[in-house]
């Protein structure tokens, strides 16, 4: 009897919580939608920020000028959601320099790039549950005989700017006690370059961006290093949009589809 | 609502003061070695344009054009990522110093050229009818007279070379616009960022703009 009203007194706390929380949201929602997402149905189209360097994430194929990839699938997703139409999408190529000043300045509505979720940036713009784990991980030259993150001590490490795999590495690396050196480049292919010219020895970003810059003189390493969770962002006080982005990761995650396109793009 | 200037922005970037600290002196570095090198390589290869010989002439030509007609940004990472190929590895210093004491070199060229032929050709042939050599006459009789002629856009070569430096940002260079490019696009507070490092470079750049100005007036009043 105690415990039933126990249960019964945690429910009516609940329930008290839900409705306080209700009321704190503006009155504005009840009576018509909130203004970011009718300001995307006036206009027709969602405007979403990628990557296109990135295979089977977000690429432009050289042969078709096409931008596809799993974020793109995403994305459609998404669009279908709010206007019922998934080619309703506009694609806007984004590096990791360009997705933050873009959504701040409503040139896009939401980035889906391979955007790694944090702490810090949570205090910056609104992000989605993740929609992909992924690993850190290690690309060498073969004939560098580099077998693990404790051949590096001394070498330099290739990252890109804004990625988080250096504090990832770093910590790595401080619990080998080994020293390693970053040098940052804005782009994946600077990167590459630089692996190929000698000027870094070890090209470190999330693992599927990796596979991508694989070729026949390069190994990845089997080391992973700290999970990232990628996420979708969209600008701090579209909050509706935020919410329905989440809802949609989350609705596609219970009913198997989000499985289905990171299947479809060889992901796992 | 946060914006892009969010007041605990600025805060982090206070508290991290040294990452802008450590770009801005090695920025003061590359800036003032590579004006080394542009003002000897200009004053060389000018003085080579404004012989009446062919092959200094064409020297001059070579580099000028060359140098001049090609992206800086290309030459940088030509120096970055192809000489390794070639065995030579320069340090990433190095490379910045050499990238834009080069390509300022060829503009600093241009103008020592310009300033020794806007000098009357009466002055070299009386030089040399006193019995100076060539050498001698454009030391103590050309060059002087130039100097003053092309102090004003020289300056102004200076200023442009500070600002070019930012192309370091490229190659990891650990200047000032690479250190901002790396800490705000990692903490994404892009916004103070760049309004501060945009001021450091204003206060490097802006004291050489007033004495360019400052030039131009004495050798207006001069003239």
């Amino acid at each position: 009897m105690k415990k039933v009203s126990l249960i019964g007194l945690v429910l009516l706390l609940m329930l008290s919580l839900v409705l306080v929380g209700c009321s704190s949201t503006p009155a504005t929602t009840q009576s018509k939608e909130p203004a970011d997402l009718k300001a995307i149905k006036d206009r027709g189209v969602l405007k979403v920020g990628v990557k296109i360097d990135v295979p089977k994430f977000g690429y432009k194929d050289p042969k078709t000028n096409q931008i596809d990839g799993f974020e793109i699938d995403l994305a459609r997703a998404i669009a279908k959601k709010i206007l019922g139409d998934e080619k309703k999408i506009d694609l806007q190529a984004v590096t990791a320099k360009t997705r933050g000043p873009l959504l701040d300045s409503g040139e896009i509505d939401l980035v889906a790039a391979t955007f790694t979720i944090t702490e810090e940036r949570k205090q910056t713009y609104n992000f989605s549950d993740p929609y992909f784990v992924d690993y850190v991980g290690l690309l060498v030259k073969k004939d560098a005989k580099i077998a693990g993150l404790k051949d590096l001590n001394g070498k330099k490490i290739g990252v890109a700017q804004s990625a988080t795999s250096k504090k990832a590495i770093q910590e790595a690396a401080d619990k080998l006690g080994i020293k390693v050196e970053f040098l940052e480049f804005a782009t994946y292919p600077e990167i590459k370059a630089a692996l190929d010219s000698g000027r870094v020895q070890c090209f470190s970003v999330d693992k599927s961006i990796l596979f991508g810059y694989l070729d026949d003189s390069t190994v990845i390493l089997p080391d992973n290093f700290t999970s990232q969770n990628y996420g979708l962002a969209s600008k701090k006080g579209n909050d509706a949009l935020a919410k329905l982005i989440n809802d949609t990761v989350n609705e596609m995650k219970s009913n198997g589809e989000l499985d289905k396109l990171i299947t479809k793009w060889g992901l796992k | 609502m946060v914006g892009p200037f969010a007041g605990f922005k600025w805060l982090a970037l206070f508290a991290n003061w040294k990452v802008f600290a450590e770009g801005f002196l090695t920025t003061l570095l590359a800036s003032s070695l590579s004006l080394c090198l542009a003002l000897v390589l200009g004053i060389i290869f000018g003085v080579l344009g404004s012989t009446h010989f062919k092959f200094p002439k064409a020297i001059n030509r070579v580099y000028v054009e060359f140098i001049q007609n090609t992206p800086l940004v290309i030459q940088v990472f030509f120096l970055f990522n192809g000489l390794p190929h070639m065995g030579i590895m320069l340090p990433v210093l190095a490379v910045g110093v050499l990238g834009v004491g080069i390509y300022h070199g060829a503009y600093i060229a241009e103008v020592i050229r310009a300033g020794i032929q806007s000098i009357h050709r009466g002055q070299m042939e009386a030089a040399l009818s006193q019995g100076f050599n060539y050498v001698g006459a454009m030391r103590y009789i050309i060059l002087p007279q130039a100097a003053r002629v092309v102090l004003p856009p020289l300056a102004n070569q200076a200023v442009n070379l500070i600002k070019n430096t930012s192309v370091m940002a490229l190659i990891a260079g650990g200047d000032l616009m690479y250190r901002a490019d790396s800490w705000s696009s990692e903490t994404l507070h892009y916004g103070p960022t760049y309004v501060v490092v945009g001021l450091l470079y204003l206060s490097l750049c802006f004291p050489l703009a007033n004495l360019v100005r400052y030039l131009e007036k004495r050798a207006e009043v001069s003239a």
